[in-house]
């Protein structure tokens, strides 16, 4: 028997090597090194993080591009469009849906180098930004003037602007801010045939083309900057934790609030199993339910994943409060108590109990932490996915327990609902379910063990991710709030957009003639 | 030709009257008729022209179609507790905001020819059904939209309050006039009613008055209305906001903006009807960034809605009888986009100007909704 190689890393093809040679006749930073091409192969889909402990990279791009300029970006395009060659922008690598892996090869064109041009201009409220730009870093360079931009997703440590306007993100304070797409004003991208494209700054007449390329996902255009709407940043920040007696009671009050025209930062409501891991003395819960979510032994963690619909009866049996963490930004302690008091007194009117600020300084302090915690558990055999769709209120709940039914028997769930808007909210499932052998025995074991067992992992994965997609679509909510389509959701858009496919097409013949731009995402 | 087009335009179930000056006028009486019909014309490679009511197009383009939707003017449901009104394109918003109100609700401010007019010409028109939303923002009131594609098919998108599932394909038809797809129905946000505040301050000058109202927005406590006329020794501003809850809160904010700003805070009673009261004369209606709305305000009244960041929708009129195109002709000089009358309505720049036409030529084919030439 052959152990797994340790790294198993894509090698250089012929035509990457000429690419290679091309790219460098237009004075591209590229590279076939194999490190360079496993890198851009992925992202971090749970399919993904599969492969990788599988110790494969089905995808691998023939060449990796580091382009300087949105000149460079369109050289490269017109270059490749000429030769029909696939061109795959990569930004932090952060996508949960496989958006980024070149499943066609040609070149990944990693955009990380775009970080000009850079004007913050606070009196404007406008903030004009590369799009290889570092998520974190914006939000540092703008802290430092006195400003924000109100997009605080938990993939913030990683992603990239363009990232984030690809995939039309959603940041933990949405329900003031709004989405990403809320905070562009104009875009410049380049187009299929290698064009520059500028979107106006200011009103302007006709179909909204900063609308059409935002949540593109690359496949109509590649954004290289943006100039996006920023706000003073907030000097003091109100938190609270409320119980409810039920979900039902949270929804409700949640409702309540936004209409009486509050406007909270913060506005997330967890559901029983959450309210208890996020309690602040610490969750009192069966030791089953511990060994999946607390991070557990490999043996346990397979044992209780084995038996998904015991699980997921073990959190039907717990107490049914709920936690909503609530939170207003302001200028002053006032300001932000005023609204604050309003929407706890709205919540205590529907039998909310005041936990006081420790579960919201709590989950403030811990905002990114969900997109890290996952890791280990894919190395002990499980794999964790996450899946936000949204509705309109009066079907919420009914989307919730669907998916909850649908997944039951394939996974262990838990779910949030937040992003919450006049008219809906989002709901974020996390899904964990068995996958394979862990990542210590599969570096033991031969290749072809290796193979057979990530064949089995996908069609777990695929079985449950099915059912839980399945449940959205016919519960008629959208299949992804702010976390774009990519590979895994695609299968099923065209539920999603019924005769609108044909339109996405049109826009895909128009934006992108030769096809070259992420062949293979949206279905186009 | 005109005797076959006829034909296939009446098998379509639609009301098809020839006009004077060529051109058919076809009435559908239902959302499959109107599919049937766009088809028809489409096939044709007619030019297509879409009427609501209001300020839309009255009559059918030489050799081409006036699509009138003004049959389709159903409101299918109103919910009032999630703040969704399901209606079809010829529904006039009137009779909509009626409804809304039966049910607690509103449409919110309006420009006064958005108004008059119709949900589909509301949509398809130069503000892309797009309002003031609480925090100095603006957003389409379509929460979803049914549009009839090229060949008479009928394009939905899911009523979310967000989505992330590729672009959003409801811009092909928001603000489109009907060249690409023709809205058919649509879901509309609803705001919940709320009683409006108001309040009044008398200000150096109108200038002086226009960035206060800037500050405001800035600071995110814009209001809902605003209205600026020469006055006293400079300007009188008045604004109202209407947020439940909010509305209070919002105006002692802005209040001490403004006075930080040296302006004088007036009595309060009779704001509310003074901020509403309709503009004289000869009003155009404008999208503009404040720099714009500073640079006109010095020329007449100012009634202001859809207040964000960057700018507004203005009703403007001039300080005496002067007509509309002279309005117009000092709001483009200062910058500003004109929306109405109609008969003066600034384009804006095509697709072209934005680096994009090729795009559009492709995607006009591609949707295969090319018109002939006359």
């Amino acid at each position: 028997m052959t152990a797994v190689p340790a790294s198993p890393l894509p090698v250089a093809t012929p035509r990457g090597e000429a690419l290679l040679r091309d790219l460098a006749a237009l004075n591209l930073a590229a590279s076939c090194e194999p490190a360079d091409l496993w890198a851009a192969s992925r992202d971090a889909w749970p399919r993904a993080l599969l492969w990788t402990k599988a110790g494969t990279a089905p995808h691998p791009p023939d060449v990796v591009a580091w382009p300087a300029d949105a000149e460079q970006v369109a050289a490269v395009v017109k270059f490749a469009a000429g030769r029909e060659i696939p061109v795959v922008p990569v930004g932090g690598g952060s996508g949960i849906c496989g958006g980024a892996v070149p499943v066609r090869g040609g070149i990944a064109l990693d955009l990380k180098r775009l970080t000009a041009p850079l004007r913050i201009d606070l009196p404007a409220r406008t903030a004009l930004v590369g799009a290889g730009l570092n998520g974190q870093r914006l939000a540092e360079l703008l802290d430092a003037q006195g400003a924000t931009l109100g997009h605080h997703p938990s993939s913030i440590y990683a992603a990239t602007v363009g990232g984030w306007l690809a995939t039309r993100s959603a940041g933990q304070l949405s329900s003031k801010y709004g989405k990403i797409e809320d905070m562009v004003i104009a875009v410049e991208a380049v187009d299929g045939t290698g064009a520059l494209l500028h979107t106006l700054d200011g009103p302007s007449a006709g179909p909204d083309l900063t609308q059409l390329l935002v949540g593109s996902e690359g496949t109509l255009g590649i954004i290289t900057s943006a100039r996006l709407r920023i706000w003073p940043r907030p000097l003091r920040r109100w938190l609270r934790g409320v119980r409810f007696p039920s979900v039902q009671h949270g929804l409700r009050a949640i409702r309540a609030v936004l209409r009486a025209g509050l406007r909270p930062s913060v506005a997330r409501l967890s559901d029983p199993l959450d309210s208890l891991l996020a309690a602040a003395h610490g969750p009192q819960l069966p030791q089953s339910l511990k060994w999946v979510v607390l991070g557990a032994r490999a043996e346990a963690l397979h044992v209780a994943l084995r038996a998904p619909l015991l699980l997921n009866r073990l959190v039907d049996a717990l107490p049914k409060a709920a936690l909503f963490v609530v939170g207003f930004d302001g200028d002053s302690e006032d300001d932000c108590a005023e609204e604050g008091e309003a929407a706890l007194a709205i919540c205590q009117s529907d039998d909310g109990e005041d936990l006081g600020p420790a579960p919201g300084e709590k989950w403030f302090a811990n905002r990114y932490a969900a997109s890290y915690r996952g890791s280990p558990l894919f190395s002990a055999g499980a794999f964790v996915d996450m899946l936000d769709v949204a509705t309109t209120w009066d079907r919420v709940a009914a989307l919730d327990a669907a998916v909850r039914r649908a997944v039951s028997p394939h996974a262990f769930t838990l779910a949030t609902f937040t992003h919450a808007a006049l008219e809906g909210c989002a709901i974020e499932f996390t899904l964990v379910g068995l996958a394979g052998a862990t990542a210590e025995e599969i570096a033991r074991s031969s290749r072809d063990d290796a193979e057979t067992d990530l064949e089995e992992a996908e069609d777990r994965h695929d079985a449950c991710w099915s059912a839980a997609l399945g449940a959205v679509a016919d519960g008629g909510a959208t299949l992804s709030h702010h976390s774009g389509i990519g590979l895994a959701r695609q299968v099923l858009l065209p539920r999603e957009h019924g005769e609108g496919m044909r339109q996405l097409r049109a826009l895909k013949k128009a934006f992108d003639p030769h096809g070259i731009l992420n062949p293979g995402k949206l279905l186009l | 030709m005109n005797a076959n087009l006829r034909e296939d335009l009446a098998a379509t179930s639609a009301a098809v009257v020839e006009e004077a000056q060529g051109g058919f006028r076809v009435t559908p009486p239902s959302i499959a008729s109107l599919g049937r019909a766009v088809a028809v014309v489409r096939a044709w490679k007619l030019r297509l022209r879409v009427r609501g009511s209001g300020d839309a197009p009255v009559h059918a383009p030489q050799d081409g179609v006036l699509l009138d939707v003004g049959s389709l003017d159903r409101i299918a449901s109103v919910d009032g507790a999630t703040g969704i009104a399901r209606v079809e394109a010829g529904c006039s918003l009137g009779a909509l905001e009626a409804a809304a109100r039966r049910a607690g609700c509103t449409l919110g401010p309006l420009l006064p020819s958005v108004r008059a007019g119709s949900v589909g010409a509301w949509l398809a028109g130069p503000t892309r059904g797009e309002r003031g939303i609480p925090g100095a923002r603006r957003e389409t009131a379509a929460l979803s939209v049914a549009a009839v594609l090229a060949d008479g098919r009928i394009a939905e998108s899911r009523a979310a309050p967000r989505s992330a599932t590729g672009p959003d394909l409801d811009h092909l038809a928001l603000g489109g006039s009907g060249r690409l797809c023709v809205v058919a129905a649509a879901w509309i946000r609803l705001f919940p009613m709320a009683p409006a505040l108001a309040s009044r301050w008398t200000c150096p000058s109108l200038p002086t008055a226009v960035l206060a109202l800037e500050r405001i927005c800035l600071d995110r406590n814009a209001p809902a209305r605003a209205r600026v006329v020469a006055g006293g020794e400079g300007a009188r501003l008045a604004l109202a906001w209407e947020g439940l809850e909010t509305a209070p809160m919002e105006r002692d904010r802005a209040a001490r903006t403004l006075g930080s700003l040296g302006l004088v805070q007036d009595a309060e009673q009779g704001a509310n009807a003074w901020v509403r009261e309709p503009s004289g004369g000869h009003p155009i209606e404008v999208d503009a960034r404040w720099a714009s709305l500073r640079g006109w305000s010095q020329q007449g009244e100012m009634q202001l809605l859809g207040m964000h960041a960057g700018g507004a929708f203005a009703t403007l009129a001039l300080s005496d009888a002067r007509g509309a195109e002279e309005a117009a002709a000092l709001a483009r000089a200062a910058g500003a986009r004109v929306i109405a009358p109609r008969r003066i309505r600034d384009s804006g720049p095509a697709w072209d100007a934005l680096g994009a036409g090729a795009v559009w030529k492709r995607l006009i084919e591609a949707l295969g909704v090319e018109e002939a030439q006359p």
